[in-house]
């Protein structure tokens, strides 16, 4: 069922529900804007530098090499570990598993550049690692110790602090699948591992693939720590080529070409989808029983489990937190914590609604939705500084175009929109971030097929009905996913954030940039381990409520 | 559908303009902008609302996005003080058209020369300089004395450097090709990364650190990292601190390479006279201490006295008196040249 999915142009008539269009139109216009923007700083920008010849010829070909080392490094291991541990979560028992599941997650609220200040601090050779090797007088083992640099290192951040993408992705599919592949694999002869490699795994596949272009397409844009770790990749060269040639339409430009790459990689993710449909479509369901782990497996399982929190959340934080018991504690955290989760949580239900309503026009397979939808995807892939000059550009010029009209009217000028208040923050983390909400819910509406919708329509049942009673339950889980990611992001978020926000206004997560960034890791603690609680409740109800989701026995 | 989706932006646009409350009026208040973003700062803004009654708006964001930021607002930027951590940014911000014209002469008496803008767009407030660490159990510090010695081959494999993409190796190569032209500054970088004991990782203070733990034995950094790891509170730190030496570069030709913290008065200030009082507040001895002894920074008046242990032992120095300014003209063709030297 849950792959079956998209509705054939002959059955579209007997789809119901809201009509989705304009909060496709909606969503598609608030994150696509930024990047038009972008696009139209690119192109009117100024051309006479020469710097993109300039840079063709000497920096380019290594952005792209570290590009395509961090993102190969961070899609393999953060697909592994990611679709592996979902699929020991939602179809295996063992000790633990009920905090796992919502625990998994909780690297996701640790921001990158944290975790490679934190692992390039402990595996450095002035690090504590190479330092105890040495006063041990075994300094022939300190070779042997991966320092956590380079593309490869920075790219081993990024699986640890992005897998749950994949993993929050991949468990709603495993959890949704019915046991009849997977049984029948057994049957067959094939052992546990061979099962799900050959059965649960390619039901699964446009779960991960979606969640995999999370991955990616975050390891892309991210620039903190590629530049501390020394992994220049194309943001680094957008970043560079702003801050040291000071030309922000080259920088544009360079954005582009980003964007640009990330198509690619969307549409790869596309292909992927459109090929699992083909071959995933199964009449009977039965209710998915677990796997009983006992033993070894059990404490294999819990191993699997336990490694990726211990990289991606348990070391970085711990070390932080050692270091910050020798540092003065940074000051307003308190109220940097309200502020924080006021953002993020405003932000997570917006853009909640606007990843369904985009999930929705998906469905409805009309041209112009379809479009919109997919445009509103976009925002995702600028690197966050350059998307934060595209809500700047288009804030200020809906700044001219109302202050113009409000004096025409007769008035003094409009208020202004950009300093006063979060309205223009909210607008950017939607811009941003429509992606992130899309895809979660778009995998789970796809487990409503027309079929569905017929037989309520048949049974007497108007849209409206239709959407409370038969969509809502099966979506919910998708949706609060959605609102979840966006909220883990926000938290996270910071160009947008640091330059966006009114006076006097400190989040966490610019709070702990400020003292990273100044070298006080230390300081950079108490923040850090905030943004990570703060996270805390969501990641906790939502993984309630998606293992509370009847959706096997529901649809069997 | 067009509609009601343009009725959705302007309900938003609505929204988002009522939310916000006003700030920036009154005779009361002064907006800063600031891409500082230190304990030393926190201090001095509340000392001046003290002494003033002056309240402090304050947005902290690093400077290129902060100069796109009151670019994009133009004539309605709220700005009236904008603070930058690098004498390039104040040039950028001063093409940028962001700066008032300002007597900084008067505002700030007694700040030399070379360390504000002639035409009194911005003026500097405190000093970093940019040093040459040394490990004392490896290094023969009678072997270096200037920036140029870091590109002799003598050192190749043992010296540890940040990223060409770091603002302040941007602005000592910009001070170098002034100095000594373009094709020489390249020669230099070029040497340098060709000395490089690892490809560019982390900050100053892991470079510090890297030189103490011996995988390098030279590395260039600014002065107020050395002197934060020496008054430490923890003992390794004062370890690494201890276990090498400072020299400050050139001292017996131009002198050792400076980069400033400036500020300037915002060109659509709502609040002139505020702003003025803000910027002068930075010139008194409170202020000037406050950089000294809470951020390690050399103050820009060399009459205040300050008390900081570790700063006090780095020693005086000749800094380098070309005007700040020349850093913002040559900082692209300064990135350019690390571009093609190859230095990460």
């Amino acid at each position: 069922m849950a792959l079956t999915a998209s509705a054939p142009a002959r059955e579209r008539g007997r789809l119901s529900g809201l009509d989705p269009a304009p909060f496709a139109a909606a969503a598609a216009l608030i994150a696509a804007t930024p990047l038009f923007a972008v696009a139209a700083v690119a192109a009117f920008g100024d051309w006479s530098g020469g710097y993109l010849t300039h840079i063709a010829g000497t920096r380019l070909p290594v952005y792209l090499w570290n590009t395509l080392i961090v993102a190969l490094v961070a899609a393999a291991c953060a697909g592994a570990g990611g679709a592996v541990s979902a699929w020991i979560v939602a179809r295996c028992d063992f000790p633990g598993r009920k905090i796992f599941e919502w625990a998994l997650v909780l690297p996701l609220a640790v921001p990158a550049y944290v975790a490679a200040y934190a692992w390039l601090d402990i595996t450095q050779t002035a690090g504590p690692v190479q330092g105890f090797l040495r006063e041990a007088s075994a300094d022939g083992w300190t070779s042997l110790v991966p320092v956590v640099r380079g593309p490869v290192g920075a790219g081993f951040v990024f699986s640890f602090t992005f897998y749950p993408y994949v993993y929050l992705l991949a468990r709603d599919a495993f959890a949704g699948q019915s046991a009849d592949a997977y049984d029948a694999a057994r049957t067959l002869g094939h052992g546990p591992v061979s099962a799900f490699r050959r059965a649960a795994l390619p039901l699964a596949r446009p779960a991960i693939a979606a969640g995999l272009a999370l991955v990616v397409m975050e390891a892309l844009a991210d620039y903190g720590a590629v530049a501390h770790l020394g992994a220049p990749t194309l943001t680094a060269g957008v970043v560079r080529a702003w801050s040291g040639a000071g030309s922000v339409a080259d920088a544009a430009r360079l954005a582009l070409l980003l964007v640009f790459i990330v198509l690619l990689v969307f549409g790869a993710e596309r292909m992927q989808r459109r090929r699992a449909r083909a071959s995933s479509a199964s009449g009977r369901r039965r209710p998915a029983r677990r796997v009983r782990l006992t033993g070894w497996l059990a404490l294999a399982a819990i191993g699997v489990c336990v490694t990726p929190l211990l990289l991606g959340f348990a070391i970085p934080l711990a070390r932080l937190g050692w270091l910050a018991l020798h540092a003065p504690v940074a000051q307003g955290l308190g109220q940097a914590f309200l502020n924080s989760v006021t953002l993020a949580g405003l932000a997570a239900v917006l853009a909640a609604v606007l990843g369904l309503g985009a999930a929705y026009a998906l469905r409805s397979g009309r041209p112009f939705a379809v479009f919109a939808a997919r445009a509103a995807g976009l925002g995702y892939a600028a690197p966050g500084a350059v998307a934060a000059v595209g809500v700047i550009a288009i804030l200020a010029a809906m700044q001219g175009w109302l202050d113009q009209l409000w004096s025409g009217l007769g008035f003094t000028h409009f208020p202004i929109l950009l300093t006063g208040g979060i309205g223009a923050l909210i607008f950017a983390y939607l811009s941003r971030f429509a992606a992130a909400a899309i895809g979660p819910c778009e995998s789970a509406l796809q487990r409503v097929t027309p079929a569905l919708d017929g037989a309520a329509r048949t049974l007497g049942a108007g849209p409206t009905e239709v959407s409370a009673r038969v969509h809502w339950p099966l979506v919910s889980g998708g949706v609060a996913t959605a609102a979840l990611l966006v909220f883990v992001e926000v938290i996270k978020e910071l160009p947008a954030t640091m330059i966006l926000r009114p006076f006097n206004f400190d989040t966490l997560a610019v709070i702990a940039h400020n003292y990273a960034h100044d070298e006080r890791l230390g300081q950079a603690a108490a923040p850090s381990v905030l943004l990570a609680l703060a996270a805390l409740g969501p990641m906790i109800w939502v993984a309630r409520r998606i293992a509370r989701e009847p959706v096997a026995r529901t649809l069997s | 559908m067009r509609t009601r989706a343009l009725s959705i932006l302007v309900a938003f646009a609505a929204a988002a303009a009522t939310a916000c409350g006003q700030p920036g009026g009154g005779p009361d208040v002064v907006n800063v902008y600031s891409a500082r973003h230190y304990d030393s700062d926190r201090y001095v803004y509340a000392a001046f609302t003290e002494a003033t009654g002056i309240r402090v708006n304050l947005i902290e964001a690093d400077g290129d996005l902060m100069i796109e930021r009151i670019r994009a607002d133009g004539a309605r930027s709220p700005a009236d003080v904008i603070v930058t951590v690098d004498a390039g940014r104040l040039y950028r911000a001063q093409a940028a058209g962001l700066f008032a014209q300002e007597h900084y002469g008067v505002i700030a008496p007694g700040v030399p020369e070379h360390l504000r803008d002639t035409d009194g767009y911005w003026v500097g407030f405190a000093k970093r300089a940019r040093v040459i660490v040394y490990s004392r159990e490896r290094a023969d510090a009678s072997q270096i004395a200037n920036y140029a010695d870091l590109a002799d081959p003598r050192w190749a494999g043992r010296v540890c450097v940040r990223s060409s993409s770091n603002v302040y190796n941007q602005s000592l190569l910009a001070a170098l090709v002034e100095r000594m032209g373009e094709e020489a500054a390249e020669a230099w970088a070029r040497g340098v990364a060709n000395n490089l004991a690892r490809p560019p990782q982390g900050g100053d203070t892991d470079q510090i650190r890297a030189v103490a733990a011996g995988e390098c034995d030279v590395a260039l950094v600014n002065h107020y990292y050395l002197a934060r790891l020496a008054n430490s509170a923890e003992a390794a730190d004062r370890a690494v601190a201890a276990s090498v030496g400072l020299i400050f570069p050139d001292q017996d030709g131009e002198g050792t390479h400076v980069n400033i913290s400036g500020a300037g008065v915002a060109a659509n200030a709502p609040n002139p006279e505020a702003a003025r009082a803000f910027i002068a507040f930075l010139f008194t001895e409170d202020a000037q201490r406050a950089f000294a002894e809470l951020t390690s920074e050399y103050p820009v008046l060399e009459t205040v006295t300050w008390s900081n242990e570790p700063l006090a032992a780095l020693g005086g120095f000749r800094e380098d008196e070309m005007n700040v300014a020349r850093l913002g003209e040559r900082a692209e063709t300064a990135q350019r040249i690390f571009d093609r030297a190859g230095w990460p």
